[in-house]
């Protein structure tokens, strides 16, 4: 109870804050110098309609480019975190069994907490008056821990097959999202969308696909490998807009192009389609990631 | 080309490039896998380098332009001195962790991969000019940190690994929006820009937006209380990566804050207040910790926040131009020692304190924990030791005192469980050896060690004071150590070579009182030094540590200014308290030595800089010429130089520390170490000299010392252990030279020379007198000795004529001061404090007596038969210090002269020398019948004792029976106040510290929660009540 | 418009009571699930807060073509940065937040339980 009591203060002391700033607002009505220069120069500078798509690319190309190491460190640090434990001992062999002899003491203390901790844990849950929320905790855990149990037994036997609408939804919507997926790619520089939009679809697509197909493995290798080069590649335009152009990340080292054509915009279409296979390769690793 | 090939901008091709570019190199195998990791990140540090060192050959400072146009429009990033030694600084420490890590790292692509786009963002956070930019590398930090603390997976590592993510997802959540939101009101995301028009951003979104991104910062720095996440991660993580988010991550925030400085010019103060707590508190919560990593972390955080203390108030107080020692100091000095301390943790597998993982056996390690220790403790002569110098000298000047005590209480409390941890591994265990961690495990400690001690030099540097012969002791010290394979008596013959050479070089230019002192002390610790060849082990590390120990006291003889002076002093309480370290018992004791030290060291740094600010000068001549309106720093000197002459109240530091150091070693502590103390004081009070309010001071003093002497004499009454009893009475002896310096007048002066003279060669005497006894006897009890003068009879000799010139009795030099320092209180009219000297005197005679007897006369024990005659090398020392005191007897004029010369400049002459009799203004002094009436008065009081005894104890007794009923009088009488005070103030502390850490529940909702009221307390504290009101 | 607010603020009150619902989950429920729920909702409230701002009193999207020339841009498109902004932050809240169900994963693995109070293993 002191808990939320707590949290209720937080909560309106930071609506309060919220509805100060929210007093303080005032709609903008023209753009700031910064902005009118941005949406003015773009489509002169870059060739791309999308003003958007020529600032993430280009004059924040940087930022982006962050962005993309934020998402490819994520695919990392997840399949780090959720490698098979029976990977463990292969890097683990060489740190001696000092390692192994301080893990199975460490283990035994944390088993003991555990119990105790539980214990202690289902005692306040019963004791708390509001037990609704808390049942319906504990049940989604139930549940999932079911979920979880099952599939991990069949998997070794026989993946359950998805039912049939599901099957074909899925033989129908697939290729309609790739596509689609693809084509918010590659007209990121012309219309709303670009390489993380589009990535995002195609991932989408692709977890529908694991959805329908528990049993269908993904060539993570293969992604992986994809998502590296896409990743080298980008560096490397954005060394070759250091050379051949005004700075890292400049796109126009190649021409221009005709204003709205699709071959157009210098280097971001294609910087927006490498961002889109990266995205939609890291997405879909970590998808897959999480099946496992 | 080779400018292409260093630009800053390759730092992120490397990063990045070599990140994307890792997976692929795993698939080709491990050997091109490890290969490309190393190359991007050796690529990365010599990028760092090689720019960093073109800035300071005074090259341009380098901007990095991206996309497509000039910086509002896209992103620019900045490389200038600044960002040069921030990221040079972490990413060599960062390579250097990943040889550390490489156990984890190998073959691991993941990790390695996250490793390296870490070190890339905190150099992308420390070189980015835009804001929204600094929102993404701080992510990416975040992100690889997250990342690379899944490399354990227990479950305490996992769950702390959460807590840290929720916290910090909240504080980048508040960047986030409040970047946006500047954005909003001003138009633009580039720092320089915002820091132009740092006018518009006002009104409820512009300052909320401000709070918020100053609020992240302040939050990534782990403020207390709401860090508990932080300090999981710190306990649980794999050392390597706790390192790099203590030294690493943290680093890069708080480059951030420091850029984005400006924009916080209103609430300096609240990150001034911000930081003084986290110091303040994650020091004293420290005190309660045993877990290693946890510890560290606590230290860790209270640097944070001493880092974040001293920028906004040097801000704050426009002293700019010191901001590079000072948080380049401490940065880099918690940059590479808070690394080298989580390495060795992480070497030394040791996760408690108290785990008997002994360093014992391992002379180089423990010397590496001393070393880091030493550093963080902020401690010479290292970079955080110039940094708090000149820290507490600017805050002092702008009369910010509050903070000065802050700041010294938070460092004494660091120290005390820093050291409590040192002097724990110290330990010896009965552990069989364990296999010596291999080479490259402690490769990089070495590398982080050395570096240490470069950016020492460095600071010392900046700092002005590193001239050869400050460092020449060191020096001397790290060649001997070099040596330190070589038979132990070689090694004391070189250490007595090279202490005469170095030293006579450095007393060369000392002048006045100070060259008295240096030759004085020279001369004597070369003779007690030389006893140290009656032993035949090796020592290891014991010689090269007395040489820094011995050529530090006249460095800091010959000092002129006062950062010399406290640098050297400081050396001197470091060396000393290592070599007593070194005694078997010493443990304990050591750590009330050093914290007793340090004590002093902060009193004296306060007066230091309290006299500094009067006087504008860091000149130790402006001790001669400061006004009275110095009299508060000239208190705090005089105090701090009390503590450590180990006067009453204060004495508790001392009987443990010299019983239990090495026998020899005893002896050079109270023979010469103890007069650095006195020293201090004689030219620390100089100042009183012109002060009037100063002399109702020094009368107080006198006091003080007087009582000295008596609790001295009568606590050494109470002992069984006879070294012990000559550790009370060397307190009790520099009791009576107190008084005399407090007395401030030419004969007072003269008189505490003199008695300084007798007491160095006395002590000196004595003590090696008693080691000699202990190592044939064995035992350093009463109760198992005797009758000792038939088989030691040259010992027993030099012993009686020791003993009779402390005692005062004529002929001998201890008369001559006693006279003048009788002559002088009552020349003075201090009539009260010659009569407790007159008691005093008769208790020296009864604790002397009681030594004399109890060691060389009664019956031999049994089992003792064959004991013979001390080894000559402590004989001949003994003897040459006899010698000095006979011809000092004879020939005062010898000691006088110069003595009276070196005081004439301060005060008129009073004395005046014919012959072989001593004038004084006043008239002639006859000593014959004062000393008589001194002498008469302590038989008198002598016999009235012994009646008492007889009558209370019906029936005959021996000397010993008599000492035995006194002691149970004076254990009655004299309860153990100041132990028992000392005692409370340990408790009281530690009771705080329990308290105060309860918040850390471990759970990391509530810790949520902290965050979430810290960013409102921040906000209260920034807008106040208005804040929360939509009209406010 | 008809009701007198601006649409842009009532898009960033919206934002801004979805993060406030955000944090009262995060910090209520016990469930690690429903925390990093939690979090997520805090996030796209923030996301909407961020995209308002950049709202131009009849703005309209930044791309050049039928609807927006390029003459009309300067005064008829919205501010680019906001929005630009957005899909960062939006890729990077995404990528947190599977982090943390990565760890959730572990955590459960490690203890059988999702409640948030059963990891205090450090403390103090």
């Amino acid at each position: 109870m002191m808990r939320h009591i707590l949290v209720a203060v937080i909560v309106v002391l930071f609506g309060l804050i919220f509805a100060r700033m929210v007093g303080g607002y005032v709609e903008l009505d023209a753009l700031r110098p910064l902005a009118l220069d941005y949406v003015t120069r773009a489509p002169v500078e870059l060739g791309t309609p999308n003003i958007i798509t020529g600032i993430l690319i280009t004059y924040r190309g940087f930022d982006t480019l962050g962005e993309v190491a934020v998402l490819f460190m994520v695919a990392a640090s997840v399949g780090l975190l959720l490698k098979k434990d029976d990977a463990k001992p292969a890097s683990a062999k060489v740190s001696s069994p000092k390692v192994s002899g301080e893990k199975t003491a460490a283990a035994k203390p944390v088993l003991a907490k555990t119990e105790a901790a539980r214990a202690a844990a289902a005692r306040s849950a019963a004791a708390k008056a509001n037990a609704s929320a808390r049942a319906a905790t504990a049940g989604s855990v139930a549940v999932k821990s079911t979920k979880e149990a099952a599939p991990a037994e069949d998997d070794e036997a026989a993946p359950r097959e998805a039912s049939e609408i599901v099957r074909t939804g899925t033989e129908i919507l697939l290729p309609l999202i790739f596509t689609f997926g693809a084509y918010v790619i590659v007209n990121g520089h012309l219309s709303a969308g670009g390489g993380f939009q589009g990535g995002a679809v195609v991932a989408s697509g692709v977890m529908l696909m694991l959805l329908a197909r528990p049993g269908s493995t993904l060539n993570v290798a293969l992604l992986s490998i994809i998502e590296s080069f896409a990743g080298v590649f980008y560096v490397g335009l954005g060394i070759l807009g250091l050379v051949l152009a005004g700075g890292f990340l400049d796109p126009r080292f190649l021409p221009k192009g005709e204003f709205g054509a699709f071959i157009s915009a210098g280097a971001i279409p294609l910087i927006s389609a490498l961002l889109g296979i990266k995205v939609g390769a890291e997405l879909s690793v970590i998808i897959d990631r999480f099946r496992s | 080309m080779v400018d292409a090939l260093f630009h800053p901008l390759n730092i992120f091709l490397f990063g990045l490039g070599g990140g994307f570019v890792i997976p692929l190199l795993y698939r080709l195998g491990k050997p091109w896998l490890h290969a490309g990791f190393f190359i991007a990140l050796i690529g990365i540090v010599a990028v760092s380098g090689v720019s960093f060192a073109g800035l300071l050959q005074g090259g341009p400072t380098i901007e990095v332009l991206t996309g497509v146009g000039l910086p509002p429009l896209s992103i620019n990033l900045r490389f200038g001195l600044w960002e040069g030694f921030f990221t040079f600084g972490v990413n060599l420490v960062a390579l250097l962790g990943a040889l550390h890590l490489w156990d984890r790292l190998k073959g691991n692509y993941g990790a390695l991969l996250l490793y390296l786009i870490l070190v890339m963002g905190i150099d992308g956070m420390v070189m980015t000019r835009d804001l929204f930019n600094l929102f993404v590398f701080l992510e990416i930090v975040s992100i690889a940190t997250y990342g690379l603390l899944g490399l354990d997976r227990n479950a305490a590592a996992m769950s702390a690994a959460f807590k840290y993510i929720m916290a910090t997802v909240i504080a980048s959540t508040l960047f986030l929006l409040g970047t946006v939101l500047l954005y909003y009101v001003t138009g633009t995301l580039n720092i320089d820009a915002l820091i132009e028009h740092r006018a518009q951003i006002a009104g409820p979104i512009g300052t909320t937006a401000l709070l918020m991104v100053l609020a992240c910062l302040v939050i990534e720095l782990k403020p207390f209380p709401a860090n508990g996440w932080g300090l999981d991660v710190y306990e649980a993580a794999p050392s390597g990566i706790a390192s790099m988010v203590s030294v690493g991550v943290s680093a890069g925030v708080f480059f951030a804050l420091m850029k984005l400085l400006p924009l916080f010019q209103d609430q300096l103060g609240i990150i001034a207040v911000s930081g003084g707590i986290s110091f303040l508190f994650s020091n004293l919560i420290g005190c309660k910790q045993t877990k290693v990593q946890r510890l560290l972390g606590y230290s860790s955080i209270s640097q944070m926040g001493l880092m974040m203390l001293a920028l906004a108030l040097l801000t704050q107080i426009g002293a700019t131009a010191s901001i590079p020692l000072v948080v380049g100091g401490l940065f880099v000095n918690h940059l590479l020692a808070k690394a080298g301390l989580f390495w060795l943790a992480g070497v030394l597998k040791q996760d408690d304190v108290d785990a008997r993982t002994s360093l014992s056996g391992r002379p180089l390690l423990l010397g590496l924990l001393a070393l880091f220790m030493v550093a963080i403790a902020g401690l010479p002569p290292f970079p955080g030791f110039w940094a708090k110098w000149e820290l507490v000298m600017q805050l002092t000047s702008a009369g910010k005192l509050p903070w000065i005590a802050v700041i010294l209480t938070g460092s004494l409390l660091e120290a005390a469980y820093m050291f409590n941890w040192f002097v724990r591994a110290m330990r010896p265990s009965d552990a069989r050896a364990e296999a010596r961690p291999d080479l490259v495990a402690l490769l990089p400690i070495y590398g982080i060690a050395l570096l240490l001690v470069i950016a020492g030099y460095i600071a010392a540097r900046l700092s002005g004071a590193a001239s050869l012969w400050i460092f020449a002791p060191l020096a001397v010290g790290v060649v001997l150590y070099a040596l330190d394979w070589l038979p132990g008596r070689l090694k004391a013959v070189l250490m007595l070579l090279a202490v005469a050479l170095v030293g006579f070089w450095l007393v060369e230019n000392a002048t006045g009182i100070a060259w008295l002192f240096a030759v004085l002390l020279l001369g004597g610790s070369l003779v007690i030094a030389a006893a140290s060849l009656y032993r035949e082990d090796s020592r290891p590390g014991y010689f090269p540590m007395l040489a820094v120990l011995l050529l530090s006291i006249p460095a800091l003889l010959r000092s002129s200014t006062s950062l010399e002076f406290f640098f050297s002093w400081e050396i001197v309480t470091l060396a000393s308290c290592f070599l007593i370290a070194k005694g078997r018992g010493a443990g304990p004791h050591v750590l009330t030595f050093l914290l007793f030290s340090l004590l002093s060291a902060f009193f004296l740094l306060a007066g230091f800089a309290g006299i500094a600010s009067v006087s504008g000068t860091t000149s130790l001549t402006a001790l001669l010429t400061a006004g009275p309106d110095a009299t508060t720093a000239l208190v705090l000197l005089g105090i701090g130089f009390l503590i450590k002459a180990g006067t009453i109240g204060v004495h508790v530091w001392l009987p443990g520390a010299y019983t239990e150091a090495d026998d020899d070693f005893t002896a050079m502590l109270s023979a010469v170490v103890s007069k650095v103390a006195i020293f201090g004081l004689l030219t620390g009070t100089y100042l009183a000299i012109r002060s009037e309010a100063a002399l109702e001071l020094a009368h107080g003093m006198a006091w003080v010392g007087m009582l000295t002497t008596i609790a001295g004499a009568v606590l050494a009454l109470r002992q069984t252990d006879f070294k012990r009893l000559l550790a009370f009475s060397s307190m009790s002896q520099l009791g009576y030279i107190v008084t005399a310096i407090a007395l401030m007048s030419h004969l007072g002066w003269v008189t505490a020379l003199y008695l300084v003279a007798n007491h160095m060669m006395v002590k000196g005497i004595l003590f090696l007198a008693i080691a000699g006894i202990i190592l044939r006897t064995g035992t350093r009890s009463f109760g198992e000795t005797g009758g000792l003068a038939r088989a030691m009879p040259v010992t027993f000799i030099l012993f009686v004529v020791a003993i009779i010139s402390m005692s005062g009795l004529p002929p001998l030099m201890g008369f001559g001061g006693k006279w003048l320092l009788l002559s002088a209180m009552t020349d003075k009219g201090w009539n009260f404090l010659a009569a407790a000297g007159l008691f005093a005197t008769f208790l020296g005679f009864l604790y002397m007596i009681r030594l004399v007897a109890g060691l060389f006369f009664g019956k031999r024990m049994a089992g003792q038969a064959n004991v013979r005659e001390l080894p000559i090398a402590l004989l001949v020392p003994q003897a040459l210090l006899v010698v000095g005191i006979l011809v000092l007897s004879l020939y005062p004029k010898l000691l006088m002269d110069p003595v009276s010369a070196a005081i004439d400049p301060q005060f008129a002459s009073t004395l005046v020398w014919q012959g072989m009799s001593l004038y004084t203004i006043y008239g002639y002094w006859n000593p014959t019948p004062v000393m008589f009436i001194a002498v008469a008065v302590a038989a008198a009081l002598g016999v009235i004792a012994w009646a008492v005894y007889r009558s209370g104890l019906r029936g005959g007794g021996n000397l010993a029976r008599f000492y035995a009923y006194y002691r149970r009088g004076i254990e009655q009488a004299m309860p153990p106040v100041a132990t028992l005070f000392w005692q409370g103030v340990t408790d009281f502390t530690l009771a705080t510290a329990a308290t105060f850490r309860q918040v850390y529940t471990g759970n990391g909702q509530t810790y949520a929660m902290y965050v979430l009221f810290y960013f409102l307390a921040l906000y209260l504290a920034s807008t106040g009540p208005a804040g929360f009101w939509i009209a406010g | 418009m008809t009701t007198g607010l601006p649409v842009s603020t009532i898009l960033l009150t919206t934002g801004f009571l979805l993060a406030l619902i955000g944090i009262w989950g995060m910090l209520t429920h016990r469930n690690i699930l429903r925390i990093i729920i939690g979090f997520a909702v805090m996030d796209t409230g923030l996301h909407l807060v961020m995209v308002a701002t950049g709202y131009i009193t009849l703005g309209t999207a930044p791309i050049i073509d039928g609807a927006l020339s390029k003459a009309d841009a300067a005064s008829r498109a919205i501010d680019p940065i906001p929005s630009a902004l957005v899909v960062t932050a939006i890729v990077i809240g995404l990528s947190v937040t599977a982090v943390m169900l990565a760890y959730a994963i572990r955590l459960y693995a490690a203890k059988k339980t999702l409640s948030i109070d059963a990891f205090t293993e450090s403390k103090w």
